[in-house]
């Protein structure tokens, strides 16, 4: 084998296993620091979920997620990512919600003007939004700092745990006592009492309540959901509304430079190098097989896909033991998410966002639509009995609004609509996604129609991602982008498998840096920073 | 004020009376007052039909803890419990026939899965481990996660050694239990359908939760948690229905000295500078104590009991927050002859348990999605039992009562269905229904029928909006959150005001749990007052 394809001569200190952003930020801080990294990816590009692809000649569109709001600004400052050319765009809006009845509610990165906007709505929930706003932030605030930090080790506390405990105890505290019960009370909630504790409007209360249900298989009547709510904009500028952050260049730009960062740290990237094995000796993780038969020996190995994926596909079952095989084989990946790129030949019309400068404004938003409680819960009904939403949960994000630079290569006024569309459960109960795939297509765009009429006869191309997709081409089991789905029995210490959330996977020199681990999926960086701490803090121990 | 008590108790349900008989047995002098003609609340036996004796709302018993069995000395007092033996479930063509007899069980899952009868005992073994290790918070008092008395820790460091000592895969388990939905968790193990649907039933019984909501896992654990004579996993009913329970721990609570007045509803608790000194009567009648202990939900407690105003308004918008939503309905009949079900015919030991109406997963999903959008279930769950054939004391020679549980049946009704006043016969059709297609004699073998709506249990019993648990049992309201987070350690704002029912920790159930720790806490804080 080895023989057969070749063993490269140097031996490395790190190989990371996939290029998403995840494994970039790992890899970058570990090259940083002086280890010689080696990035495996199977795939020919880089980036994973965070990706630019062509959908039609000079139309540049996301690949999956298409902000990157939740980013986290500490691994932009220390792997110094301006310098290495990201550059981020923030609209003055944040979100556009149109209703039926042509109505619209505008959540504006300016809290007065979102509340001047309200009170056409409600007064009273005009009024409530303010504290709304406040209490978010706080628990968010708080929440920033869990997801920062490492979870303590529950078997052999150790100082050092015993220290970050008690920093989480501070800050704990820090919340105040109301801020502290409240948190207690309403993590495992679900998002509809959360925001009808505060609104009675309810379109105000789905518009918010979407940020609770996004990427999961949950609904807004699932307990937890408004755990995810209060994590999506934890620490970030986000508040109520969320943050809405776009990449310069689409969020593959977020990836291109992260890896300028890791080659300027050292680091080497390889891109079509698939890992069909972890490679053990004693029981240690000590490098990788390749599907072409090269095998790479290395001290460490860093997995930045999905746990299930690693634990499961990767890693010798003996080594793993049947116990712990189990349990990751267990891990819930029900990926329900699809998205669908348009190149348009022009700007729809929103009925909903009225004339002037700020209806041009509001289509720079993430555009959502989901125009009560009772509809996104029905549209999550349908997926669990493995049918497409009847009347889905959409997210339309416009980005070449703001970054023209995306459509540069096509006809003049060429548009890029993105779209997320829930519930597409991976789980079909009839027909398969490689057949439905046009459906998708067809339901996001009938569905748009009725708040933008003759979007439809804009479309000019069209690219649908299946969560069948997600897992093919991107290797995320059940075509979760998330890794793991992010509900409460897959949370903090407890993520992706109680006694494993340190980023140390059950094979010593084996560790996790993906969004399998806390503090979970979406575009934050954070498990990369998290791991790749934890990791440097083994490495100087075997060295000292 | 003529007489004055050490402590008067608002309801007589069995969380009162415990509360009472512990109180009474401690020298305290206890008055326990009960608004209806008879004692027990949710856990009482009425003659409904002539001859034909209910157990009208709640129906099993298998949680009433066993050291208040053994404290109160019960079965001298009359309690008898009948083992219930075994769960079936009726399918269209077949039936899911699980019983105590373990090898029995296993032969009958090996039917529908190798596998899953492999699994079966591997669970079981599992399931067991966890119970033993859950106990010990049902006795606990919840600690103030935002106070500062390092002592209301104690019994929860406890338990956190124990965590440490289980093994890597049952501490796993145990988070999963406290967080996943009971059809996810069981899917680990199983894959035969009737299976999964009918065990986790058992985590949706009085919640307003789906078989598939998050959350629900945890109450598989109390199937292994009951404790009759010590047998775990045994399920059981009462001789004479479950208001024998009641009238045991009352005959308990009367011979420690402690008064009971029925149809004594109290009127208003009376509070004099932040403190509560009695109660008000609806007959007029003062009664001062020096505490008063409620028994009833708290929405009742604090709304409807105390003088507007004289709680503090951040708490009183917690307790407007508390959320009930009933969600369940009951139906009972009296029978001339037993139903026959298509898929296993004659009147065999099948009758003995408890019927399941659980065919699948996605028939308890649909049964759920109907009630969120404020409708009952057209075809609904339902949890039959058949007393008589365990107790024939219950109905006339050769006739039966059959009780049935059904879900869901939401309290808030969409307007356009109007009230229950106007769905309530029809509710009760779709049950006989759903019955009939797997028992079609259903239909002539009834002679009465009593449906029980949400707003029946509200009227009757006084379960705000019919929720037997008296309060959801949501994550956000268990433990250290119940019933008011600050306020789980069944004193209230208001001093020389407790609560003792099931809104308080460990909730809902023929438990029995929150009237004893309630009681003991009281006693605590008194002894702690004579000392200073």
């Amino acid at each position: 084998m080895a023989l057969l394809g070749g063993v490269t001569s140097r031996t490395w200190d790190a190989i990371v296993i996939g290029a998403g952003h995840n494994g970039l930020v790992a890899a970058a801080y570990l090259a940083k620091s002086g280890l010689r990294v080696l990035v495996l990816e199977r795939r020919a590009r880089i980036g994973g979920i965070a990706d630019t692809v062509e959908i039609a000649p000079g139309v540049m569109a996301p690949g999956i997620i298409p902000t990157v709001g939740r980013l986290r600004p500490s691994v932009v400052r220390e792997l110094d990512l301006r310098a290495h050319g990201l550059r981020l765009i923030a609209p003055d809006v944040r979100v556009f919600a149109p209703q039926p009845d042509g109505r619209a509610i505008t959540l504006w990165a300016d809290l007065d003007r979102t509340v001047d906007g309200l009170r056409s709505l409600s007064i009273r929930d005009a009024a409530a939004y303010m504290e709304f706003e406040r209490s978010v932030r706080s628990l968010g605030r708080f929440l920033a700092e869990l997801n920062a930090a490492t979870p303590p080790d529950i078997r052999a506390a150790r100082l050092s745990d015993a220290l970050a405990g008690l920093r989480l105890g501070r800050s704990f505290r820090g919340l105040g006592r109301a801020d502290a019960r409240a948190i207690l009370r309403v993590l495992p909630m679900a998002i509809a009492d959360f925001v009808a504790e505060s609104f009675e409007t309810d379109a105000l209360r789905a518009t918010l309540a979407t940020r609770g249900i996004q990427y999961t298989a949950m609904g807004p009547w699932s307990a937890g959901t408004t755990g995810v709510f209060l994590n999506d904009a934890a620490g970030n500028d986000g508040g109520a509304a969320g943050p809405t952050v776009y990449a310069k260049g689409g969020p593959g730009a977020l990836s291109a430079a992260l890896a300028r960062a890791v080659r300027a740290a050292g680091g080497e990237i390889r891109t079509d190098a698939e890992v069909i094995a972890i490679t053990t000796a004693a029981d240690r993780a000590n490098g990788v097989a390749l599907v072409s038969g090269e095998e790479i020996a290395a001290r460490i190995v860093v997995a930045a896909h999905d746990p299930k994926r690693v634990l499961t596909g990767l890693v010798d079952p003996v080594v793993l033991g049947p116990g712990l095989r189990w349990r990751a084989a267990n891990i819930r990946t029900p990926g329900t998410v699809a998205r669908i790129n348009l190149a348009l030949s022009g700007t729809p019309r929103f009925a909903a966002a009225g004339d002037g400068p700020d209806a041009a404004q509001r289509l720079r938003a993430r555009i959502v639509i989901a125009p009560g409680i009772d509809y996104l819960e029905r549209a999550f009904d349908a997926s669990k009995y493995g049918r497409l939403s009847e009347a889905p949960y959409l997210e339309a994000t416009m980005p070449s609004l703001v970054d023209p630079g995306l459509v540069a290569g096509a006809p003049a006024g060429t548009q890029v609509m993105s779209i997320h569309l829930q519930y597409a459960p991976y789980a079909l109960r009839e027909g398969s996604w490689d057949d439905r795939r046009d459906e998708l297509a067809e339901m996001a765009v009938r569905t748009l129609e009725a708040y933008a009429p003759g979007l439809g006869s804009l479309v000019t191309a069209r690219q649908v991602l299946t969560p069948l997709d997600l897992e093919r081409d991107h290797g995320l089991s059940g075509g979760h982008p998330y890794h793991a789905e992010p509900s409460l029995d897959s949370f903090f210490l407890w993520r992706p498998l109680l006694g494993h959330a340190r980023y140390r996977l059950p094979v010593d020199g084996l560790y996790l840096a993906g969004s399998g681990a806390h503090p979970g999926g979406g575009i934050t960086g954070q498990p990369g920073q998290n791991a790749a701490r934890e990791i440097l803090a083994d490495w100087r121990k075997r060295r000292s | 004020m003529a007489e004055r008590y050490d402590a008067v108790i608002i309801g007589g349900g069995h969380n009162g009376l415990v509360s009472a008989a512990y109180l009474a047995r401690a020298g305290l002098r206890t008055l326990v007052l009960e608004q209806r003609h008879v004692l027990g609340g949710a856990a009482v036996t009425e003659e409904v039909f002539p001859g034909f004796h209910f157990s009208v709302a709640s129906y099993v018993v298998s949680l009433l803890r066993p050291e208040i069995i053994r404290e109160l000395d019960l079965p001298r007092h009359g309690l008898d419990i009948l083992p219930l033996d075994g769960t079936f479930t009726p399918l269209p063509d077949d039936y899911l026939w699980r019983v105590n007899d373990h090898g029995r069980t296993i032969r009958e899952l090996r039917r529908w899965s190798l596998s899953d009868a492999e699994a079966y005992e591997e669970y079981g073994r599992l399931m067991v481990e966890m119970a033993r290790f859950i106990k010990p918070i049902l006795a606990m008092v919840p600690p103030d996660p935002t106070g500062l008395d390092i002592r209301q820790f104690a019994p929860l460091a406890g338990l956190a050694a124990a965590f440490r000592r289980l093994p890597d895969k049952q501490q796993a388990i145990f988070i999963q239990l406290m967080t996943m939905s009971a059809a996810d968790f069981l899917r680990q193990w199983f894959e035969t359908e009737p299976l999964i649907a009918t065990m986790a039933a058992s985590g949706i019984i009085g919640t307003f939760q789906g078989v598939q909501s998050p959350g629900t896992a945890y109450v598989l654990l109390h199937h292994y948690m009951g404790e009759i004579d010590g047998a775990f996993r045994a399920w059981g009913i009462p001789r004479g229905g479950t208001g024998a329970i009641s009238n045991a721990i009352g005959s308990a609570a009367r011979e420690a000295g402690a008064e009971i007045r029925l149809e004594a509803p109290v009127e208003r608790i009376l509070v004099r500078d932040g403190r509560a000194v009695g109660v008000v009567l609806a007959s007029g009648e003062e009664i001062s104590a020096a505490s008063v202990l409620s028994s009833v939900d708290v929405r009742r407690t604090f709304l409807g009991l105390l003088e507007p105003g004289t709680l503090e308004p951040g708490f009183e918008a917690e307790v407007r927050r508390f959320k009930f939503r009933g969600s369940s309905g009951k139906v009972n009949m009296a029978v001339d002859r037993l139903p026959d079900f298509r898929c296993l015919p004659g009147q065999g030991e099948h009758l003995r348990g408890a019927i399941s109406f659980s065919r699948s997963v996605d028939d308890m999903e649909r049964a759920y999605d109907d009630a969120k959008y404020g409708r009952w279930s057209r075809r609904p769950y339902i949890d039959m039992i058949i007393p008589t054939l365990v107790d024939p004391s219950m109905a006339p020679p050769g006739k039966h009562v059959i009780s049935c549980f059904v879900q869901y049946a939401p309290y808030h009704l969409d307007p356009s269905l109007g009230t229950w006043d106007d769905n309530r016969e029809a509710f009760g059709d779709a049950v006989i229904d759903r019955i009939a297609e797997d028992a079609p004699n259903i239909r002539e073998i009834i002679l009465h029928r009593q449906v029980l709506t949400p707003l029946d249990m509200e009227r009757t019993i006084g379960l705000t909006e019919g929720n037997i648990f008296q309060g959801e049992l949501s994550l956000e309201q268990l433990f250290f959150n119940r019933p008011v987070p600050g306020y789980a350690r069944f004193r209230t704002p208001i001093r020389d005001l407790w609560l003792c029912g099931s809104a308080t920790h460990p909730g809902g159930g023929i438990m029995g749990a929150n009237g004893r720790i309630a009681a003991m806490e009281l006693l605590r804080a008194r002894a702690g007052r004579k000392v200073a």
